[in-house]
């Protein structure tokens, strides 16, 4: 399953960065990289984008982003 | 290549004599307090300019600290330095070509695992460092405990614990980067160890140089650069005109390509990440119980699904009511004043030296009235970069940014863009001034040129007076169509530059939402100060000299008496036939478009000037005596604070966009009236006011744009689109109008 698809509340692991480029290197610096725990925390109010929880800090991304990271839950 | 190595780079780092000037260079993530810090060092001393050829903000500060000189630069806030963004590329070039004397790395000490990534990074740039473990206050509060001297030690360099917001701290981070200025080789990092097959690898990269491209190595450090060169960084692969599959590298990473997959980049991050988590965990003894902190609680009802969005335009709705209901009544107070006692002032210097009638003309018409314009806009700009500065010091930005992304994207802009677009229904002006706030430039951009179709306080009075002359049964509703038009086009734009201009990737939305804090208010008041003095500075040039060259415009050739024979008058005849189709093609609706390219408000005035025949002017008031005028100033501006406050605590109406015309005022409007019922239907009025609404940005918003992106090109577009949209749908109205019968 990909980040998108957690639940609020529901936690997972990163598996893969299917992102290339800047995008994934973006991804990397804000510390989404694999094997990290992640914890889909809300959705916005319109559905986009999302806010999850990752090394103790917040982050927001849009669910197109999310979709190139895949996760399993734990 | 050994960790230590690098020393051979910096050995020409020399201890500084005590009359040289010392360069610190502030680095840190966004959101770790790095402003609020550089303020409680620098305070009113930070001068603001841009870096160049790009709109970044760059601060820099010359002061004295201990007797010794020292220069202040604070670099982009970035989570890394990798090649991709503006901010990244800007602080790594400024490191690796400025080589400061100290990096002062601030660190959020409430986030230290992800913030300690870039250090790590700045570690490898072989330039003594001291790193300010901010926010320490709030981390103690959350029941951290921190191990300082272990994390000094490891990482090589002083450790200071601060609290920006209380001052707390900021002595010691000063001596400390002095004392390392003064001893550079003990204070710079031990740079991360990657582990065998890295570090073989860039040994290797090393010694393909030393042999190949030799003076690389004397430029950059080197073990930085073969690091860069492994993750195929673009801008350094440029720099060196190295092809990105250079056989240097190549034959140093082959065996780890075919260990660990092709993707270098990764595999360093995770590598430094894996040094950080590990500092971390040394050094960083958090309590168990992790308790509900207060930005969670916050956020469960400022994010929440069904409470978000009427919050978030609550709070806009009160951002948009205080920052023009608290500047109009210092904008009135100003404006008055410049053509009350000021104006006066001058006239009177002016008859005491016998000039001509023109050089009075010019005094007063010119250039008074150009400071006039520049200075009414200053209560405004001031009260904008305040209240932007609150939302964006307290973390409610990203918030706003997040709640609106979803319908903002849907017109290829950014969640954030919503709040400049709001601005823009007051005063374009601010409104191009708060793009900054985006950090992305193709969301800038493409913000700053749908502004202008967001319909802004100064184009209001030309609506009042046809919409009262040819409309007063439907006032609102026509008034209402306008502002719904501006929107509506808005989105249209939008949508056909996002495919146009702005083709391929989508910038993408990826932003830590910050916890909430309260800024402080020095902070605070350095920064809209510091914003606000760059506008009148530079804007304000402009302005004046575009006022004068109008007024020339209006008065030249000398001793014109009608105006239609005017600069301004004959560049009006020109283009008069291109209005016939929208219904209004004459010179004088001609030359009052002209003339609104200053301002959009100034339409009325000069329709009122050559429309309705000057009276003669009545006796001249007798200027009141020098003590009345001085108090009047007094306690006008009394008025003024006493209004504005007076509007903060009300809740009905905005100021801005009332249609409340005096009843003097509309008494001296009624033989413009008259005259505009001869010269217009209500069709071609209403094409009129359409086309007033669209169809260019003012003077000011042309300078703001320049000054915001260095370029004139986004005025450009604007412009031309713009001229274009307001002749099509003026057109499409009047003549579809006609078709239905809705007279000519």
């Amino acid at each position: 399953m990909t980040l998108a698809e957690l639940k609020p509340g529901q936690k997972g692991r990163i598996l893969q960065i299917g992102a290339l480029g800047p995008l994934k290197r973006r991804l990397m610096d804000m510390g989404v990289v694999v094997g990290e725990e992640v914890l889909m925390v809300k959705v916005a109010p319109l559905g986009d984008p999302i806010e999850v929880l990752i090394k103790s800090y917040n982050l927001s991304l849009r669910k197109k982003e999310a979709c190139e990271i895949q996760v399993e839950a734990v | 290549m050994k960790p230590g190595a690098g020393i051979q780079y910096a050995e020409d780092r020399d201890s500084k004599k005590s009359n040289e000037t010392i360069t610190l260079a502030v680095a840190g993530n966004p959101n770790a307090g790095k402003s609020t810090l550089i303020n409680s060092i620098a305070g009113t001393r930070l001068q603001v300019g841009n870096w160049p050829g790009v709109t970044v903000e760059k601060k820099t500060a010359f002061f004295e600290h201990d007797g010794r000189k020292i220069k202040l630069v604070d670099l982009p806030g970035t989570y890394s330095l990798s090649p991709y963004t503006q901010e990244e590329i800007i602080a790594r070039d400024y490191l690796v070509n400025e080589k400061p004397d100290v990096i002062v790395n601030v660190v959020d000490a409430t986030n230290l695992e992800r913030n300690l990534y870039l250090t790590l990074q700045l570690a490898e740039l072989e330039i003594p460092l001291v790193l300010a473990l901010n926010i320490y206050d709030e981390a103690e509060a959350k029941g951290y405990r921190f191990d300082l001297e272990a994390l000094s030690s490891m990482l090589g360099v002083a450790v200071i614990p601060t609290t920006a917001t209380k001052r707390e701290g900021v002595k010691a981070l000063m001596t400390a980067a002095l004392a390392a200025a003064d001893s550079p080789r003990q204070s710079i990092p031990k740079p991360i160890t990657y582990g065998d097959d890295i570090e073989r690898a860039a040994d290797a990269v090393v010694g393909g140089l030393s042999a190949e491209i030799p003076e690389a190595l004397e430029q950059y450090p080197p073990r930085w650069l073969a690091l860069k060169l492994m993750e195929s960084d673009s801008t350094v692969l440029e720099r060196l005109g190295m092809p990105a599959d250079s056989r240097i590298v190549a034959d140093a990473v082959g065996h780890l390509r075919k260990a660990h997959g092709d993707d270098m980049e990764a595999l360093l991050a995770d590598a430094r990440y894996a040094q950080a988590a590990g500092l971390t965990r040394e050094v960083l003894k958090k309590p168990d119980i992790r308790k509900r902190d207060l930005t969670e609680k916050i956020d469960a009802v400022v994010l929440n699904r069904f409470f978000g969005i009427p919050i978030f335009l609550a709070a806009m709705w009160l951002m948009f009511k205080l920052t023009f209901d608290i500047s109009k009544p210092f904008a009135d107070w100003l404006g008055a004043m410049i053509s009350g006692p000021f104006k006066r002032a001058a006239e009177a210097l002016v008859s005491i030296m016998q000039a001509p009638a023109w050089i009075a003309s010019l005094v007063s018409d010119g250039i008074i009235a150009g400071v006039g314009a520049v200075l009414v806009f200053v209560p405004v700009i001031f009260a904008m970069m305040f209240f932007i500065t609150f939302l964006e010091g307290s973390g409610y930005m990203a918030r706003a940014a997040f709640v609106m992304d979803r319908a903002m994207h849907a017109i290829g802009l950014h969640g954030k863009s919503f709040i400049p677009m709001l601005l823009g229904f007051g005063c374009n002006v601010p409104a191009i001034y708060a793009t900054r706030m985006l950090e992305n430039p193709k969301d800038k951009a493409l913000t700053a040129l749908l502004i202008p179709l967001t319909s802004c306080g100064a184009r209001l009075p030309v609506y009042v007076v046809f919409i009262g002359t040819f409309f007063a049964s439907q006032a609102a509703t026509v008034l209402w169509s306008l502002y719904v038009m501006g929107i509506a086009l808005a989105i249209c734009v939008g949508m056909v530059f996002k495919r146009m201009i702005f083709r391929g990737d989508a910038p993408m939305f990826i932003m830590e939402l910050p916890p909430y804090r309260m800024p402080t208010f020095r902070s605070l008041m350095i920064h809209t100060w510091e914003k606000g003095k760059h506008f009148l500075i530079k804007a304000g040039t402009c302005i004046l000299a575009v006022s004068i060259i109008v007024w020339f415009l209006l008065n030249m050739p000398w001793g014109v008496e009608n105006k239609k024979d005017s600069y301004l008058g004959q560049v009006g005849q020109v283009i008069a036939p291109a209005l016939k189709p929208l219904g209004f093609g004459s010179w004088e609706a001609g030359s009052a478009l002209l003339a609104g390219l200053v301002a959009k408000e100034i339409v009325v005035g000069t329709m009122g000037e050559i429309y309705v025949k000057k009276e003669e002017e009545g006796e001249k008031k007798e200027a009141p005596p020098i003590r009345e005028e001085l108090a009047g100033i007094v306690t006008s501006f009394g008025e003024a604070v006493k209004s504005a406050g007076m509007n903060v605590v009300s809740t009905v109406g905005i100021a801005t966009i009332s249609s409340d015309e005096s009843e003097e005022k509309m008494a001296e409007r009624m033989p413009l009236r008259e005259e505009l019922q001869k010269q217009f239907t209500p069709l071609s009025a209403y094409a009129f006011i359409t086309f007033v609404l669209l169809y260019m940005p003012c003077a000011v918003v042309a300078i703001a744009m320049r000054q915001e992106f260095g370029t004139w090109k986004w005025y450009g577009i604007a412009f031309a689109y713009q001229i274009v949209l307001a002749w099509v749908v003026a057109f499409v109205i009047y003549q579809g109008g006609k078709l239905l019968g809705l007279g000519g």
